[in-house]
Order: C-alpha cells, then sequence, then structure tokens
C-alpha cells in the first residue's frame, strides 16, 4: 500500500515475498550443511562445530568406503554423461537449427519431450527397455549413464539452440564470404561463438546428473554403481549419521563450484548481455 | 572519429590501392575517379561485370526474384533500390552464393556462377550487420579470408596491415569489434571484404545503421574508394537519395522485378513508369488524358490543355503526366501562355534552402513547387492564387506501374 502513497518508491510488500521464499528455500539447505558440521551423531540437536562426519577416523566421508564409493560413481556418471551428452546435443543442436525438410517439428517436440516426461515414466520406461530388448547392456554403470545421457540431452539441445538462434545466420555467411568451407565455418567461427552456451549446458548437464535418482536408481546394478542420492535416500531411514548430511555438502559443493566456473567461463567468452541471459538461466 | 577516413591520405593512396589490388588475376588498368561512366571500350574486359538472365528465386509459394534481367558493368557503382520485399536483398543473397536461385544465371565475367557455393565466389560482402566475429580482433577479422590464399606470414600481415590503413583503422587492430563505434565497424567489415581483392564487392544497406551525419559522410568516401579501386560495387538500399548520389547506374526494383534501370541521371529525369517517378524523389502527378500533337503529347487537364515531349508520349486516353517541383515555374495569377495552369497555394512550407509550395489545381490534383529561397520577399502566402508555368520538356507521359523488361 505504500506505493499507493509514493509510487516511486521500492515495492516493499514483493520484495517481503521475494525475501521470504528466498530464505524460505534456503533455509533447508543451511540447515542440512549446518550438521554436516555437527559434534555428534544428532542431524536435529546441535552438539558443537566438528568436521569429524569429513574426515574423522570412523564413519566420516573419508573413511567409510560406502560413502566414498558412492561420491566417486556419482562423479563417474557425471564426468561421463557430459563427455557423451554435450557432443551429440551439440551436434543435434546444429543439425536441427539448419533442418528444413519434413518433420522437423515432428523432432523439435520429440526433443523436448524428455523435459517434460515424468522421470518416473523414463525410469520404468529405460528398464524395461534394458531387461527386455537390450539385455546385453544389463544394469549397471553403462545403463546408468546410457539413461542420463537420454534425457540430459534436451538440455544441451534446448541451450545450444537458444543461442545458435541469437548468433542468426550472419556470422556463418560471413564466414562463407570470405571463403570458409562448410567445416572451418563450423570451427573458426560458430563452435566459438557457441562456446559459452556448450559451457552452461555441459555444467547443467554435469549437475543434473550428479542430483539424479529415478533414472539412476532403476537403472543401478550392484552396490557399486549406488549414487550419492540413492545413498542418502537408502540410509534416510536406516542409521542416519551426519555423514550423510557431509556427503549432501560435498555434493552441493562440487555442482555450485561447476556452477560457478561455467558462469565465469561464460562471463569471459561472452558480452555483457549474454552473461546477463546466462545468470539468469542458471537461477 | 574522422569524418573523411575511408579516403586514404592524398599521397599514399595510389601505393595502398595498388597492394590491396596486386593480387588480382588481371592487371587492367585502374579507372580514374570521376563520377562520369567511362566509354565502354575503354573499360578493362573481364572485370566483376555481372549478368543476371531470368534470375528468379521462389520461397515456398512466394516468388521474391521474378525473372529479373540485369547487367551489372564491370567497374562500376551499382545500386539496387526499392521498397523492403521488392526483392534487392534477395538478389544480392543469391549474388554472394547464400541464396540458390530456383531459375536463371548469374554469370561473372562469363561463368555462370549461379550453382557455386559462396565460399568458392570471387565476391565478398559487407554485411547490413558488419557481421565481424565478435571473438577474434580487428587483425584476425580482416585476416579471417587470407588463410585460404595461400600465402606467407609476411604477405598476409602485409596485406592486413594495408587493408586497415586503407580504412584508416591501423591503429585499432588488436581492438575487439565491440571496443569500436558502429562507423569504425562498418570500415572493418569493409577492409574484410577488400582485403581478399574481390572482383565484385556486394554491399547490403551498409550504412543503414549509422546516423545520418556519418551516412552521409561515408556515403561520399565510400564511392570515393570504389572509384579508387576499380571494383564492381552491388549496393543495396531502400534509400533513394543514396542511390541517386553514389551510383552509376541504378536499378529500381518493386515486386521482385526490376521497373527501370539506367544512370541516376536518366532515372530521376526520364522514369519509364509511374512506380520509378515516385519511388526516386517527390513527383507531381497530374491526371489527364492524352491525344496526338504534333511532336510529342496534348493533355488534357481539366479546361486547358498541357502538351508534353518527353515519356510514352504515344500513350492515348487516361495516363499521368509527372513533373519535378523544382522544374515548376511559379507565376503571379493571369500569367498567360501555353502550358499554363491555374491554382491556389494551399500551404507553403519553408524548408530553409526553398519554400515548397503545395498548390491545389482546379481539377483538384496537388502540386509541389519549389521556390529558391534566395532572400528577397516572399510572395506566395496560404491562399494566394497563382499561374504555374509547366514547360513541355519538363512534363513527362508515364506508363503504369507495370514492370517492362530490364533496359540495364
Amino acid at each position: 500500500m505504500d506505493r499507493l502513497r509514493n509510487p516511486w518508491g521500492r515495492p516493499r510488500f514483493l520484495v517481503l515475498v521475494t525475501g521470504f521464499y528466498v530464505l524460505w528455500s534456503l533455509i533447508p539447505v543451511g540447515l542440512a550443511v549446518l550438521f554436516a558440521f555437527n559434534d555428534g551423531r544428532s542431524r536435529t540437536t546441535w552438539q558443537g562445530f566438528s568436521t569429524r562426519w569429513f574426515t574423522g577416523a570412523t564413519g566420516s566421508v573419508l573413511h567409510d568406503p560406502a560413502l566414498q564409493g558412492a561420491l566417486r560413481h556419482t562423479l563417474f556418471l557425471g564426468v561421463v554423461c557430459v563427455l557423451v551428452a554435450t557432443p551429440i546435443g551439440v551436434a543435434l543442436a546444429l543439425g536441427l537449427q539448419r533442418w528444413r525438410g519434413p518433420g522437423g517439428g515432428t523432432i523439435n517436440t520429440v526433443m523436448l519431450l524428455p523435459l517434460v516426461t515424468p522421470e518416473l515414466v523414463m525410469g520404468v520406461a529405460l528398464l524395461l527397455l534394458f531387461l527386455q530388448v537390450l539385455p546385453g547392456i544389463g544394469l549397471g554403470s553403462s545403463a546408468q549413464v546410457i539413461g542420463q545421457v537420454t534425457f540430459t540431452i534436451s538440455y544441451v539441445v534446448v541451450i545450444v539452440r537458444g543461442r545458435l538462434v541469437s548468433i542468426g545466420k550472419d556470422y556463418e555467411e560471413a564466414a562463407a564470404d570470405l571463403g570458409a568451407p562448410p567445416h572451418d565455418q563450423l570451427i573458426r567461427v560458430l563452435l566459438p561463438l557457441l562456446a559459452p552456451a556448450i559451457i552452461a549446458s555441459a555444467a547443467v548437464v554435469f549437475a543434473i546428473s550428479l542430483d539424479d535418482f529415478v533414472v539412476t536408481q532403476y537403472l543401478s546394478g550392484d552396490a557399486s554403481t549406488t549414487t550419492v542420492s540413492m545413498l542418502l535416500y537408502a540410509s534416510a531411514r536406516a542409521a542416519p549419521t551426519p555423514a550423510l548430511n557431509a556427503l549432501a555438502t560435498i555434493a552441493l559443493l562440487i555442482t555450485l563450484a561447476t556452477l560457478g566456473l561455467a558462469y565465469l567461463v561464460y562471463k569471459r567468452f561472452a558480452s555483457s548481455d549474454d552473461a546477463a541471459v546466462m545468470a539468469g538461466l542458471e537461477v | 572519429m574522422g569524418a573523411c577516413a575511408l579516403r586514404p591520405a592524398v599521397g599514399t593512396t595510389c601505393t595502398k590501392a595498388t597492394s590491396l589490388t596486386a593480387g588480382r588475376a588481371d592487371p587492367a588498368p585502374r579507372r580514374m575517379p570521376s563520377p562520369i561512366a567511362l566509354p565502354t571500350h575503354i573499360k578493362p574486359l573481364m572485370h566483376g561485370e555481372i549478368h543476371l538472365e531470368q534470375l528468379t528465386k521462389n520461397f515456398g509459394e512466394v516468388t521474391a526474384v521474378d525473372g529479373i534481367d540485369v547487367n551489372m558493368p564491370g567497374g562500376e557503382f551499382f545500386t539496387m533500390v526499392g521498397p523492403s520485399g521488392c526483392g534487392k536483398t534477395t538478389t544480392l543473397r543469391m549474388i554472394a552464393g547464400f541464396e540458390r536461385p530456383t531459375s536463371g544465371r548469374i554469370v561473372l565475367d562469363d561463368i555462370d556462377v549461379a550453382q557455386v557455393p559462396p565460399h568458392k565466389r570471387n565476391v565478398n560482402t559487407v554485411f547490413q550487420s558488419y557481421a565481424l566475429f565478435p571473438h577474434l580482433n580487428v587483425a584476425d577479422n580482416v585476416g579471417f579470408g587470407l588463410k585460404y590464399k595461400k600465402l606467407t606470414k609476411e604477405e598476409h600481415r602485409k596485406r592486413v596491415t594495408d587493408a586497415l590503413g586503407l580504412v584508416q583503422l591501423g591503429d585499432y587492430a588488436k581492438r575487439k569489434p565491440n571496443q569500436l563505434s558502429g562507423g569504425q565497424q562498418q570500415r572493418v567489415a569493409l577492409a574484410r571484404a577488400l582485403v581478399l581483392t574481390p572482383k565484385v564487392l556486394l554491399l547490403d544497406e551498409p550504412l543503414g545503421a549509422l546516423d545520418a551525419r556519418l551516412r552521409k559522410d561515408l556515403q561520399v568516401e565510400l564511392k570515393a574508394l570504389q572509384a579508387e579501386l576499380g571494383i564492381t560495387f552491388v549496393f543495396v538500399t531502400h534509400d533513394q537519395e543514396e542511390a541517386l548520389t553514389m551510383s552509376d547506374r541504378v536499378a529500381v526494383m518493386s515486386g521482385g522485378r526490376v521497373e527501370q534501370a539506367g544512370t541516376p541521371r536518366e532515372m530521376y529525369e526520364e522514369p519509364a513508369t509511374l512506380f520509378v517517378a515516385d519511388f526516386l524523389g517527390v513527383s507531381n502527378l497530374i491526371a489527364a488524358d492524352a491525344s496526338p500533337d504534333q511532336g510529342g503529347c496534348a493533355l488534357r487537364v481539366g479546361e486547358r490543355t498541357l502538351r508534353a515531349s518527353t515519356g510514352a508520349t504515344d500513350a492515348r486516353g487516361a495516363v499521368k503526366a509527372m513533373i519535378r517541383p523544382e522544374r515548376i515555374s511559379v507565376e503571379p495569377q493571369g500569367a498567360v501562355g501555353d502550358n499554363r495552369l491555374p491554382g491556389m497555394v494551399e500551404r507553403a512550407v519553408y524548408i530553409g534552402s526553398a519554400h515548397e509550395l503545395h498548390i491545389r489545381l482546379v481539377g483538384g490534383d496537388l502540386l509541389k513547387a519549389l521556390i529558391q529561397n534566395d532572400g528577397s520577399a516572399f510572395a506566395y502566402e496560404d491562399g494566394t492564387p497563382v499561374t504555374l508555368y509547366l514547360p513541355p520538356e519538363a512534363v513527362r507521359v508515364l506508363r503504369p506501374s507495370v514492370a517492362p523488361e530490364a533496359e540495364a
């Protein structure tokens, strides 16, 4: 109502709502991180500061093989997923952008399907695929990678295509005009211009892979293919210790570091306008 | 930034231009910088001459370019002008190779290049957006296409330096495009294209993004540069004034067809169609009824008769006659003689160097006439009855706007 009195003033009510929302969304994360440093076995009662759940002699992330294995496998999946999904996604984006023939619209829609399909449906479908149609591959790391790549590709395609649209055709045409054959148009002009989007989409793929539970869970094989999210879910009811919080905290830090790094690289490559777009994309 | 930056300093002109064009296959003598086109027999052959033959481009159901025939003589400044959607940019893009013609030929120095991909054509383009590569500095932008010329490092460096010198941006080699002003970017784009010594330079509204003043300066500089280098420039614009002031030859396009092509003087003074008359400059149109007259055509306008000695004087029946505002003489009411029409000043507009009078004829047509502002007292306030003298040689009978075959 302040706005009625002073239309040039800050919209205080909106500021309040926004502030409340930001707090509300950060509190659970903050609490989880806080109790990773609890000097006791409780995840609800504060017993003093300690890093025992990170590096302590017993039950810490550093010394519990199960926790460590989960972290290692999670990172492994993330890296492989990025290495596979990003190039394929970039190629698809380039191909779709140039696709002028019939069926282009259909393929566009298909590319977006994984973004809106409930993950559970995707997980069950992939499970059936690997059990019934492709038993040769079997469940485990390979299946998990294929599963994650299947839906993370869509993010790469969406991000890279967005950049392609904003780049337009002029640069490619200019390169062709100056004598560059198609291969050089791609390598010397298009890829450098797409670099920010490629890095951003790689970071997004990595973050999603780290975070993924449903598909990864369905396609997991033995204990060695357990990821952080699976472990958190499984032991939440068993005998949870702040070591789980410590594990989650590490995963969170890796995700934040990845996105932060991607943002910095993006900013270095792209103009300031683009960086603003990227900032919006991350939030 | 210097207004006259495009042209190299006097004295260095020749060496710069020579080094830029040194790699060309035929060492043809360069044209003298001259606003008048040289006679054909002096012009070097095989020198960036373009013939468009029945060139057509369809985008689905839409025909963007409709079987045009255009002759662009080598070494000339050729301008395609027309309203948006007239097909001028599509034509340019077909010459560049970005669009594949639906049918027809693009003959560049006797070779049909219509099916040759853009990177294999010896033509270069200055884009409306400049399309400077944002990730490369100015020198790398200019040197981009030299990679395909198989030069030594030293030659490469020298040609980049020369090209940047030509557009007076030698000190900006290490800058990124986004650190340059619009006018500077435009000149980098020009250097990037010229460094490859193309036979033909295509310019797609290159001045469109610049402010009016800079635009005017660059018009002059661009024209001077073209005359010095002797490269064929094919220039696309929607600005009729730009077309008239810069070109050796102009083609007015409309609806995917060439309405008329010729020198700026021909186009302005002898427009073949209503469309051309209307598009290039201010034109007064008078509805009249044409009948034969010795050596010309008699036009019945209301109660009066005008004699017209130019244009489609063989036309009969209802026609439109055209006269430019600067050709009309405004006389006091009651002046007698042939080719005079009575009217009344509806509005007198002061435009600084002249007064523009809007004069309503008795028949209802509105004519604009210019009276130079020579400092004397202005006698034609709103509502003044006047007599207009329309010299027979200035009254032009027009065909309606049906595109005839291109004359170029």
